[in-house]
């Protein structure tokens, strides 16, 4: 039972039965996390929909309601113990968070020397699907659940199919569980398979959704307080349910209403209603009435004391965090406590601006090591220009921002320095090799060409396949550039002048770059003094044959590379007219300052600059020495990378890691987000020459220059978030991958274009593949939930909790662990608004 | 140098057998370097031996054994064709598993079932008696039947590997049925000796000849996953992608393999070929009827395979085996990249966001280019004086190929016909023709003498099945070009779903595997 069923009257009878199924399917669909397909594959929080209730409730309720894990096998702590990473006053200390579970240190180790017991947890509700399952013995496939999970898979992968099929879905145009019906009354798969009168079933349900829901429920006798969790687990038994989700989510930011995901309930629930009208036997009627008389009986509670052998696990994680969080803070105490808080006085030779993401970290430290005079600074990589960027040839483009904002600036990509001819003629190539490729691939896969293709054009694969192996050329063109002439795609870039595109405004017109330029510098606490050379630099991977490759780009850039956003921030901060424009409001870039928009390869950690050409004749100098100090930091990175990469020879580490950039069986091309632990905000003084292993998303703030706390808002409501989006996809990736992670990356069977299946059927899986966390002996991923330090005054803090209960819902709930980071190096910790505590270093 | 061009050829598979059973001393990667290694040289042998072959001739090694029983090894120009492309893939796949399985628990296992398998199949390409032929062909089954369950835990694998299980155990015993009627007919199960008494005639017709064709090529249809029993090739993607490129480009093609091999002995028993070109043609248009349904890569590849090799064994009944052999050779190459590189279809995605220059296609493209390519045909049928009774082969085989280039032009000329488009389109389909017919003849050039010429044109089954591939082809053909996107009419919306379902073939028989074996187990283990 969720706290939101909870929180509601259970013996309401008397209101309108409708109303309260339609809140409760509502209230379910909300625990969905959506899931964005992999062409702009970002982060999310899998946890998304239990943020309201404690870490340890979600807990329960997961292994409640849904049957799933979410926390690491008790031997994952045990080794943790014996390693001697989970100590005595962690465990001390741990307890002490929990004082309803009732245990003390012994009995905690013993329970830790004792394996879990298997048992199910007592039920909540059992779906058809798991009566059926049990009757089995768990051999689902007599019990026909797997059957179902494939079939409903395989409707949504053709009715959400993105160019997969040269056959798509006739009935693809009617809303979901319209065109489910439309398929399911002529599909005879299920009564192939033996369960009988399926058609007639679904022909007898209501056209309508949540009517058909609520008759569903009804003949299944599903006992009132146990309504909303059914609906919840017959969601979570499907990955789709995810992407539906993500259908809503994109539908709701343009202001659309969706139902698509209620329609995925009621197929799910049709599904479950089949198969039990098809069971007549005495066995599955008795094990089923049983069932509902338990679903009837819930536990009310989800005090840790009713779930003694959960309570442990609870226990054993928070004292895994402690240990981790006792070092950071002790090492954050003493890097902080001795350096100058001082605010910048003096001008920098060089600036260079990062995404805050974890692996700028270690880049930045390697750059600040290969020259020491350069400021680095931490913002999120979309360096507040929330853009859509349409590529040449294309009608509408992706959504360069992060995902919880809308695009409020369209920029078309534009060859640079060409006249309307040449730019006609570029668009007319690229347009006419696209319609070529389509029409040779139209021969290759349609049903009867495919045969002469294959006889004419096959054997020219042997030299590709050579090449593609030998890692000199992609298995296909890179999207980005596909279609452009080598020396074409090297000019392309962001055009700022305002133009139309169907009707759509591009470009900044007016003062809407001062506004924006004054909005970003302000947020970056970029004020001055300004250095001669400023980079702004996005990241981007280069990986070959990655379904997940858009998944290493830039979170805060929609799941894109940041190249845009730099380059469309540095060209606004250039130009004259808005300088002028900032001058006004107390901003003065100095004349012989120029900001550069660059791209930090993440993969390989070279940094690619843009619009060289521009820059001013007087800073040449400046430049070539900046490209120097660049290709050394890059070096320096490579070399601490390599660990983990199990690069032995210290010498050959450059090209090693670059072959792993275009080698087409790399499974583990970067290791991305992996380790991720910690947020800091504060100026980059408090860190500098700290080593946090590209664990930190680190981004700069100074709090004396933001009176009002706008920036402090800014924070914490969108990069902290987002940073905490990132943290718990890898916690969930982690600890239960089969439930929370896409599974093993060589099963990967990319579906509908959109997302991946585990081998050859089932369902669409979400969240990171396995290798993402794990290198084949051990995870290179701990499961820690984020640690928050803000270098800001506590009051502000509190405030800003109060007015946004999204955000202090993930503070006061276990989900995030937010610190103060005081003058001096004081480190506190946010209980819940108004109530900080010291923090232990050891 | 006619006996060492075989042992020359024998140490390929030597060589990987070898590294495939050694013990694994250092780390995983280690050992995969050196199967690495053993791949890169058994290559280098085939490719040696395959030159030799081509400069003094096909050889062949004295018998091991007696009586026409026992092992010998035999190298014309079909085996050496087939060892390079299957010692090329091998090298391909293992170079490829070294970082695609990095990590993974069971790497070394992969990698020695891996060898074996390659092992197996280049001996069974090799063999020179139906007996180490038989041999090699179980021995390629079983090892890659452990590849298949490389993840022993997962439901949907073990089930799939049944499925495979029936229809290797049917194919051994059909092959096995067929060496000893065989043998008992000719004395002898040397392959070469077999096929010059069938060359020499004077038994067409035996009905132990005929039986033991019939079981030939239902042996090939099993490995070659025809219909009904296709369903296992369809559900092996539980494996990881290498074992795929590997099944689907250097073993599924085994069934054609055979069939070329002794074809000189199912020339004697043309019924027997007759059903070949039937259920492959058949499965050549059910395969890629339902492939344009399926949404998964994976899956939409597989069903592309059971299509194709379907479509082989079509020209393998209709007589014309070198076409049969550049299919295998180009599907082969093609197929291995196709699924290689399947984590790519996201960046391809990402290219093809442009839209088309708008509007729905112009009706008069299929009539423009169907007038074209009908006209052609009739003109050069009509220079060469061919007709369906007289060519059959010829006559279907080039309609597929015009109704291709027929789809060609008419994507080619998309939806502004103009002189220049449609000129474009008749440049690219005539080039396409002429790499078509230069590859053929080059092939058949290649091969004389190692695959029978054709077949004898007799009665009027060809006819028949001729003008039948004209007719569904083209009806498919008009199909897809004209009504697929706008089939929402109820008939259309049921066959759709029949389709997608792969008419209910593979549910069938998964519901037999489920009655024969109720139990799977019950752990789901998706982490290696």
């Amino acid at each position: 039972m969720t706290n939101a069923a909870l929180a509601r009257p259970v013996d309401a009878t008397d209101v309108d039965t409708d109303v309260t199924l339609e809140a409760r399917i509502a209230a379910a669909c909300a625990r969905v996390a959506p899931l964005w397909p992999l062409k702009h594959f970002v982060a999310v929080n899998p946890f998304l929909g239990f943020t309201g209730q404690s870490f340890a409730a979600t807990a329960a309720t997961f292994e409640r309601v849904v049957r799933t894990r979410i926390l690491m096998p008790r031997a994952f702590y045990r080794q943790a113990l014996e390693q001697g990473r989970i100590d005595d006053a962690a465990l001390k200390q741990a307890l002490q968070l929990h004082p309803e579970t009732g245990l003390d240190l012994d009995r905690l180790k013993q329970a830790l020397h004792a394996n879990a017991p298997s048992g199910a947890p007592p039920a909540v509700v059992a779906t058809v699907a798991e009566v059926l399952d049990r009757l089995a013995e768990g051999d689902r496939y007599v019990s026909l659940v797997a059957f179902m999970i494939d079939e409903i898979s395989a409707f949504c992968a053709s009715y959400f199919d993105e160019g997969q099929a040269n056959w798509p879905n006739p009935a693809r145009k009617l809303k979901l569980y319209a065109a489910w019906r439309t398929l399911a009354m002529v599909d005879r798969n299920p009564e192939v398979m033996g369960i009988k009168g399926f058609r007639k079933a679904v022909a007898a349900l209501p056209t309508d959704p949540v009517k058909a829901i609520g008759v569903i429920v009804e003949r299944l006798g599903i006992p009132d307080r146990a309504v909303e969790d059914y609906l919840v687990r017959a969601l979570f038994d499907l990955g789709w349910s995810a992407y539906a989700r993500y259908v809503g989510w994109s539908a709701e930011l343009d202001g659309r209403r969706d139902d698509t995901l209620v329609d995925l309930l009621a197929i799910r629930l049709a599904w479950g209603f089949a198969l039990f009208e098809a069971r007549t036997d005495a066995a599955f009627k008795t094990a089923w009435a049983l069932a509902m008389e338990e679903a009837a009986k819930l536990p009310v509670d989800h005090r840790l004391d009713e779930t003694p052998e959960l309570a442990v696990d609870i226990v054993l994680q928070d004292a895994y965090e402690i240990v981790f969080r006792r070092n950071l803070v002790a090492r954050l105490v003493a890097s902080a406590g001795g350096a100058a808080m001082a605010g910048r006085t003096a001008r920098p030779q060089v600036q260079a601006a990062f995404c805050i993401d974890v692996r700028s970290e270690i880049f930045r430290r390697a750059l600040e090591t290969a020259c020491p005079e350069a400021e680095t600074i931490g913002f999120a990589g979309f360096f507040g220009f929330p853009i859509e960027y349409v590529p040449i040839g294309h009608l509408r483009g992706g959504a360069q921002c992060p995902v919880l904002l809308k695009p409020a600036f369209i920029v078309c990509e534009a060859v640079k320095g060409a006249n309307d001819v040449e730019e006609a003629e570029v668009l007319g190539l690229r347009l006419l090799r696209r319609r070529v490729a389509k029409a040779w691939k139209s021969f290759k896969v349609s049903a009867v060409s495919s045969f002469s293709f294959v006889e004419t054009a096959g054997l020219g694969f042997a030299a590709k396949i050579a090449t593609d192996s030998a890692g000199v050329t992609r298995p296909v063109p890179s999207p980005v550039v596909d279609g452009l002439d080598p020396d074409i795609a090297a000019r392309v870039g962001p055009r700022l002048a305002p133009g139309k595109l169907e009707q759509r405004a591009t470009g900044f017109a007016g003062s809407q770059a001062v506004d924006m330029a004054e909005a970003v510098l302000k947020a970056m606490s970029l004020t001055g003094p300004f250095a001669r050379l400023v980079l702004l630099a996005g990241h981007g991977s280069t990986t070959v044959n990655n379904p997940h490759a858009s998944g290493l780009d830039c979170g805060a850039c929609g799941g894109h590379t940041g190249e845009a956003n730099a380059r469309v921030a540095a060209a606004i901060l250039n130009d004259a007219w808005v300088r002028e424009g900032l001058r006004t409001r107390g901003i003065d870039i100095p004349s012989d300052c120029w900001f550069l928009g660059a791209l930090h390869d993440t993969t390989t950690d070279d940094v690619k600059l843009f619009d060289e050409e521009d820059v001013p004749a007087a800073l040449a100098a400046d430049l070539a020495r900046l490209k120097t100090r660049l290709a050394d930091a890059a070096h320096l990175a490579r070399l601490e990378r390599r660990a983990l990469f199990g690069i032995k020879d210290a010498s050959g580490v450059d090209a090693a890691i670059k072959a792993r950039s275009h080698d087409w069986s790399q499974v583990r091309p970067e290791w991305g987000l992996a380790g991720n632990a910690a947020f800091i905000a504060a100026p980059r003084s408090l860190t500098r020459g700290l080593d946090l292993s590209g664990r930190a998303f680190l981004h700069s703030y100074t709090h004396e220059q933001d009176r009002d706390h706008r920036v402090l808002e800014l924070i914490m409501t969108a990069p902290m978030v987002v940073a905490s989006w990132i943290n718990l996809q890898y916690y969930g990736s982690t600890v239960n991958n089969a439930a929370f992670g896409s599974g093993n990356k060589a099963l990967h069977n990319i579906v509908g274009q959109l997302g991946v299946l585990e081998g050859n059927a089932g369902d669409l899986r979400v969240g990171l593949p396995w290798q993402s966390v794990h290198d084949g002996s051990r995870f290179v991923h701990e499961p820690v939930r984020l640690n928050v330090f803000i270098a800001a005054p506590e009051a502000a803090m509190d405030d800003i909790l109060r007015r946004h209960g999204g955000v202090c819902d993930l503070v006061t709930n276990g989900w995030v662990m937010l610190h103060s980071l005081g003058d001096g190096g004081a480190i506190r910790r946010c209980v819940r608004p108004g109530v900080w505590v010291a923090a232990s270093g050891a | 140098m006619i006996t060492l061009l075989p042992c020359l050829a024998a140490l390929a598979p030597l060589t990987l057998c070898l590294a495939g059973i050694l013990p694994c001393r250092g780390s995983a990667r280690d050992f995969v370097r050196h199967a690495i290694v053993a791949a890169a040289a058994s290559l280098a042998f085939v490719v040696v031996a395959g030159l030799a072959c081509a400069l003094v001739g096909p050889g062949r090694s004295p018998l091991l054994g007696g009586a026409g029983l026992g092992l010998s090894l035999q190298v014309d120009t079909l085996s050496a064709i087939l060892c390079v492309l299957v010692g090329f893939i091998g090298l391909v796949v293992v170079k490829y598993s070294l970082n695609y399985l990095d990590g993974d628990p069971g790497q070394v296992r992969f990698t020695r079932w891996l060898l074996l398998t390659l092992a197996s199949v280049l001996t069974l390409l090799i063999s020179g008696n139906l007996v180490l032929l038989l041999a090699a062909w179980i021995a390629t089954s079983v090892s890659l039947g452990r590849l298949l369950l490389f993840y022993a835990t997962r439901p949907a694998a073990i089930r799939a590997s049944r499925k495979k299980f029936v229809a290797s155990r049917l194919g051994d015993g059909c092959l096995a049925m067929a060496a000893v009627l065989l043998y008992l007919h000719f004395g002898t199960l040397e392959i070469a000796d077999l096929a010059a008494q069938a060359r020499a005639g004077g038994d067409i017709g035996a009905p132990a000849i005929t039986m033991a064709a019939l079981l030939i090529v239902a042996t090939a249809m099993l490995k070659s996953a025809q219909l009904p029993l296709h369903g296992w090739l369809i559900e092996v993607m539980e494996t990881p992608t290498p074992v795929s490129a590997l099944l689907h480009a250097g073993i599924i093609n085994a069934g054609g393999f055979l069939v070329l091999r002794l074809g000189d002995i199912l020339l004697l028993a043309t019924p027997a070929l007759d059903v070949l070109a039937v259920v492959g043609g058949v499965t050549a248009l059910f395969g890629s009827l339902v492939m344009l349904t399926q949404t998964s890569v994976k899956v939409q590849l597989a069903y592309s395979t059971v299509a194709q090799m379907g479509f082989m064994l079509l020209q393998c009944g209709l007589g014309a085996f070198s076409a049969a052999l550049l299919h295998i050779v180009a599907h082969s190459l093609y197929k291995a990249h196709a699924f290689l590189s399947s984590g790519s279809i996201i960046d391809l995605a990402r290219a093809s966001w442009t839209p088309s220059p708008g509007g729905q296609p112009h009706p008069a493209r299929l009539i423009l280019a169907l007038a074209g390519v009908v006209g052609l045909t009739l003109l050069i049928g009509w220079g060469l004086g061919m007709t369906l009774r007289s060519n059959p082969a010829q006559i279907a085989l080039g309609s597929v190929l015009l109704m291709g280039l027929v789809h060609l032009m008419a994507n080619a000329i998309d939806e502004r016909p103009n002189a220049f488009v449609v000129a474009r389109g008749i440049v690219t389909a005539a080039g396409v023709a002429a790499l078509y017919f230069a590859l053929q003849a080059a092939t058949a050039w290649l091969v004389a003498g190692s695959v029978p010429v054709g077949r004898p044109v007799d009665g009027t089954a060809p006819m028949l099945i001729a003008a039948l591939v004209v007719i569904s082809f083209a009806a498919v053909t008009l199909f897809q070009n004209q009504m697929m996107r706008r089939a929402d009419a109820p008939f259309w919306i049921a066959a759709y779903v029949h389709l997608r379902n792969g008419l209910y073939l593979n549910t069938l028989a998964n519901r037999l595997v489920l009655t024969l074996w109720p139990r799977t187990s019950n752990t789901l283990s998706t982490n290696p």
